[in-house]
């Protein structure tokens, strides 16, 4: 695909996610029931989840890139990385601080360190770090490659992260969704939170294809003339 | 091209207001529809609401700075470009 193509498909997606994520506000502020236990609190779900997941496919697709680059050195891929991993530390933050504000209503604290939320805040920190090791280098190549591994290591934190609630002792509730025995949530509260999750995918999907071809375009210039961007 | 990320800007923008706006009138007209009795509504707390649309609001607020922050640094490498040729 071109890079004009790539914005053209970018910009389509990310206004799709923008009206998906127009439309989740309107589903969970007028038509989703309230939960019975927690009240109107528990409506921060359907965006503190969903930016959970996306941040770990845009985390996920960063830790695949930057293990394709350090193989193959196509540069092509280390942009890739780099454009998801910035989407993934957006719906992170999303995450770690709409998290607080639900947990503050259902558990009395803004936070705790149990095990889901300290290690999501360790894999906040290492993708963080990632953008530090990438310009701490002198040598581009080198923290270009650092930095792949840093971020290969943060991937590494998702599995555990998913399965903290079921290994250890923990405040947060376990998986509602994703559970070997199907999704125990009731039907509209499943719909909400499915086209939350579609929105927010799209978004990401969106902006991640008009990053990547702002990294394209910026190699080009700064390629030497006679050399390619590749 | 220039041309591109303007029309780009020119369409995020109307659609990041509109957002804004339904986040704005989202808690009134909730309020409104709500249909409680005035004797419950003295007895709750609002706490929960205002939590709730704080995290709605940093939710579209972080995908904003992201949006912006993508079409002012496209908008940037444009202008390098046609510079350039």
């Amino acid at each position: 695909m071109s890079d004009r193509g790539m914005r053209r498909a970018g910009t389509v997606l990310a206004l799709l996610g923008l009206v998906g994520v127009g439309i989740v506000y309107w589903m969970s502020f007028f038509w989703v029931s309230t939960e019975i236990r927690q009240g109107i609190a528990q409506r921060i779900f359907y965006v503190h989840a969903p930016a959970a997941w996306t941040s770990f496919l845009a985390f996920g697709i960063a830790a695949l890139t930057s293990a394709m680059y350090l193989w193959l050195r196509d540069e092509r891929l280390d942009r890739a990385a780099l454009s998801a991993a910035e989407g993934g530390l957006a719906f992170a933050t999303i995450m770690i601080t709409t998290g607080p504000l639900w947990g503050k209503i259902a558990w009395g604290t803004y936070w705790t360190w149990e095990p889901r939320l300290t290690l999501t805040l360790l894999l906040w920190f290492v993708m963080f770090g990632y953008f530090m090791v990438r310009s701490a280098s002198e040598n581009p190549d080198k923290g270009k490659r650092m930095a792949a591994v840093v971020a290969i290591m943060g991937a590494c934190l998702i599995p555990f992260i998913h399965l903290s609630v079921i290994l250890f002792r923990s405040l947060h509730p376990e998986p509602v969704v994703v559970k070997p025995d199907g999704p125990s949530l009731p039907a509209d509260m499943l719909t909400t939170l499915m086209v939350s999750l579609g929105a927010f995918t799209l978004v990401f999907l969106g902006l991640f294809l008009l990053r990547y071809s702002l990294e394209n375009m910026r190699a080009e210039l700064d390629a030497p003339s006679t050399g390619t961007a590749r | 091209m220039n041309l591109s990320v303007l029309r780009t800007s020119r369409l995020l923008v109307p659609v990041g207001l509109l957002f804004l706006f339904v986040l704005g009138a989202g808690p009134l007209v909730a309020q409104e529809m709500s249909n409680l009795p005035a004797s419950q509504m003295a007895g709750q707390s609002l706490r929960p609401y205002w939590h709730v649309f704080i995290a709605y609001a940093i939710a579209i607020g972080v995908i904003l700075i992201w949006v912006i922050s993508i079409a002012r640094r496209l908008a940037g490498i444009e202008a390098r470009i046609s510079e350039a040729s």
